[in-house]
């Protein structure tokens, strides 16, 4: 079977529509931010899709700054979750609404 | 030293006594006090050292600010009529600050009071001093507010602290004139600097009526003249002290002075100092005519300023008198009076002994525990030796009795009338009766008879601190006039062009005659009509000529405060509207509501709810989507 760019793209935007639905209809922060985290994999499966197929390196250097700024997101992410639950005792997003009214 | 470090030992040696007054002795007033009149002391000797040193005119200017073409620079210009004024400044500042230390003794405010004396001392220097108009003009405005806090002292009062708002805000009218006046001077010479001034009008340069006029505005603000003359009467809110300093020896007087600064300007516009003239003499005969009802002692020596103010106008305004001469050559055309010269003879011996009188009435309301009512002392002459005697040498002084000197620069300013114009000579000659009457009126009421109070009948004399300088004072007056003083070729550029009577034998004959007979008949008729009493005799006999002058006195108030609630607060209703409806309502407020609305419906997609600013993102990145690949197009 011939894996062509589309597949990875299909793929790629599969991946994106999960952790978008994710985002939009999940109520637990921890999960919205995996999936977020996974919208952000989805983006570096085409862009190493695309270095490769064009064959230049220049999406490979975008996965690798992606890493690294989602690596120190994570870090930051999840102190931030759980800082909150530690406060609030809920990571409930429908509960965190201290700045309305 | 150098004359120009001596000249700006002069200027700064008063602004480092007030900076360090106001900066670190607030609270320490007799300290304060010493300080300031320390440094009045210092800079009265730099003075005498740079006015006897006999040096003149040296130059001492730096730039300052350049705008364009047009350069301020900040200078020096020493000649002889500076270094008289420097010498007036210098005398009467150093006499009001030593009385100061007596008659402040006791204040609460002393640190300010002393602070505000040394803030003035320099400003009136830089007046005295400045080279050029600008610069004048930023010592003319700091002289107003030093006059301004000074006026304030008291400020507890209402009425003090009304009079020193009046008194600012009536300059600011003259000074709005003085200041178009400098504009209108630079567009036309394009120069503002004395000196080039007078050498670009004397070569030629042509001068439009209205300049020296605005110019002349300044003049008539600060020296008080009709029509902006009322705030000087009320300015005897402040310290007494203050008021012989500032609104009668040297303050109101730097009027008179820049005139003469600026006599070039008017000698080339005789139509401007026609009625520099009659602004003049407006003032002398009006005020002479107020004083005569005035009941408070300052208020009368006040009004009696004023009149003496607008003798010195009214000796500027009829300029220069030339005559033709048999010499060597044939007929030679010489000099023999100029007004500025006349004027600036005045303004001197009227320091001295104004200063006298009101550092006297001073001691008198010192003495008397802050009695002002004329009509409730009487018989002081016994009680307060020393103040009577220097009191009557500055009566006879300002009435012009023969032999002191008033007598001489009255007599000077009489003649120059009788010869330019009989009508201001007939106004002038009743203003020195006039002016008898009402001094010798003061007298007699203060001194004469018996004590018509408890406090002037348990009156004291003052303390020597503040007898020393009316002797001082005193013997000035006196001397103030003779040839020996002014011929001692020290201001002989001033004093050159005062006429000592050789000349005119025949109108100078007429005019001793009237000058004389003036004095006497007001004094007699004072003397003999005033009887000691609680009540003013001239209200009791003739209470409708009494009545007419209170009418006099009182009405360009009136007419100013009908002027401000009729016309003037009506137009600032206008004013007021027009900025609460179109600036504040339609265009401040219009703006500010628009933006609200908009905030309101932004603030109708804040819901509080993640997942609906998701939905958002979404629909954003659609849009930035659909504007990228031009479906909107």
């Amino acid at each position: 079977m011939n894996v062509g760019l589309n597949d990875y793209l299909i793929l790629s935007a599969l991946l994106f529509a999960v952790g978008f639905f994710g985002v939009l209809v999940r109520k637990n922060t921890l999960v919205i931010y995996m999936c977020l985290e996974m919208m952000l994999v989805a983006s570096t499966i085409a862009l190493v899709a695309f270095s490769r197929f064009n064959g230049t390196l220049d999406g490979n250097v975008f996965v690798f700054f992606i890493l690294t700024v989602a690596a120190a997101e994570v870090a930051v992410g999840l102190a931030i979750i759980v800082a909150l639950f530690r406060k609030r005792g809920t990571v409930q997003v429908e509960e965190l609404n201290a700045l309305k009214n | 030293m150098a004359p120009t470090q001596l000249a700006l030992l002069v200027l700064l040696l008063p602004l480092a006594s007030a900076a360090i007054i106001a900066l670190f002795l607030r609270r320490q007033g007799a300290l304060a006090s010493f300080i300031s009149v320390g440094a009045c002391a210092g800079l009265a000797a730099a003075a005498f050292m740079l006015v006897f040193g006999g040096q003149r005119n040296f130059p001492a200017s730096w730039e300052w600010l350049q705008l364009g073409s047009l350069r301020i620079s900040l200078g020096f210009k020493f000649d002889d009529l500076a270094a008289l004024m420097l010498s007036i400044v210098a005398v009467v500042g150093l006499c009001v600050h030593v009385f100061s230390l007596g008659y402040m003794h006791d204040d609460g405010a002393k640190a300010r009071y002393f602070g505000g004396l040394s803030i003035f001392m320099f400003s009136m220097l830089g007046i005295v001093l400045a080279d050029n108009l600008f610069m004048m003009f930023i010592f003319w405005e700091l002289v107003g507010f030093s006059s301004w806090l000074l006026i304030n002292h008291f400020h507890e009062k209402q009425s003090a602290a009304d009079a020193s708002k009046k008194a600012f805000i009536v300059n600011r009218v003259g000074d709005f004139g003085f200041l178009l006046g400098i504009i209108w001077c630079y567009a036309a010479l394009g120069t503002v600097n004395l000196t080039e001034i007078a050498g670009k009008v004397q070569g030629g340069a042509a001068v439009e009526t209205w300049l020296p006029l605005f110019l002349f505005a300044g003049a008539v603000g600060k020296s008080a003249q009709i029509p902006l003359h009322v705030w000087l009467p009320d300015a005897m809110e402040g310290p007494t002290p203050v008021s012989a300093l500032i609104h009668a020896a040297t303050m109101v007087a730097a009027g008179i002075y820049m005139l003469c600064r600026i006599e070039p300007l008017f000698a080339a516009a005789p139509a401007a100092l026609n009625v520099v003239m009659w602004v003049g003499v407006a003032t002398a005969v009006y005020a002479a005519l107020c004083a005569i009802t005035q009941s408070d002692i300052k208020k009368v020596l006040a009004y009696s300023t004023l009149s003496q103010l607008g003798y010195m106008v009214a000796a500027f305004g009829m300029g220069r008198l030339w005559e033709f001469q048999d010499g060597e050559h044939g007929k030679v055309k010489v000099l023999l009076l100029a007004g500025a010269g006349v004027a600036m003879f005045h303004l001197m011996t009227h320091a001295f002994f104004k200063a006298l009188l009101f550092l006297g009435s001073g001691s008198v309301i010192h003495g008397c525990h802050n009695e002002q009512d004329i009509f409730k002392m009487g018989g002081l002459a016994k009680r307060m030796k020393l103040t009577f005697a220097t009191f009557t040498v500055g009566v006879l002084a300002i009435i012009g009795f023969p032999m002191f000197s008033g007598f001489f620069s009255k007599d000077s300013i009489l003649l120059l009338a009788f010869e330019r114009n009989k009508a201001a000579f007939v106004l002038l000659a009743l203003t020195a009766v006039l002016t008898s009457f009402y001094m010798v009126r003061l007298w007699r009421l203060v001194f004469v008879g018996k004590a018509r109070s408890d406090e002037s009948a348990h009156a004291h004399e003052s303390g020597w601190i503040m007898l020393l300088p009316l002797l001082v004072l005193a013997l000035l007056a006196f001397v103030g006039g003779y040839e020996q003083v002014l011929d001692a070729n020290i201001f002989r550029g001033v004093f050159l062009e005062v006429p000592d009577g050789h000349y005119h034998e025949h109108a100078h004959g007429v005019v001793f005659a009237v000058s004389v007979a003036a004095t006497l008949i007001g004094s007699f008729a004072a003397y003999f009509f005033y009887k000691p009493e609680d009540k003013d005799t001239l209200a009791v006999k003739l209470p409708g000529l009494f009545g007419g002058l209170s009418l006099l006195k009182s009405s360009p108030d009136e007419i100013y405060t009908y002027y401000v609630r009729k016309i003037q607060d009506r137009f600032a209703l206008v004013l007021n509207f027009l900025d609460q409806v179109v600036l504040g309502g339609f265009i401040i407020r219009g703006f500010a509501g628009f933006v609200g609305l908009i905030s309101l419906g932004a603030r109708a997609l804040y819901v509080g709810s993640l997942h609906a600013y998701v939905y958002w993102f979404l629909i954003g990145a659609a849009l930035v989507w659909g504007f990228a690949v031009g479906v909107f197009q």
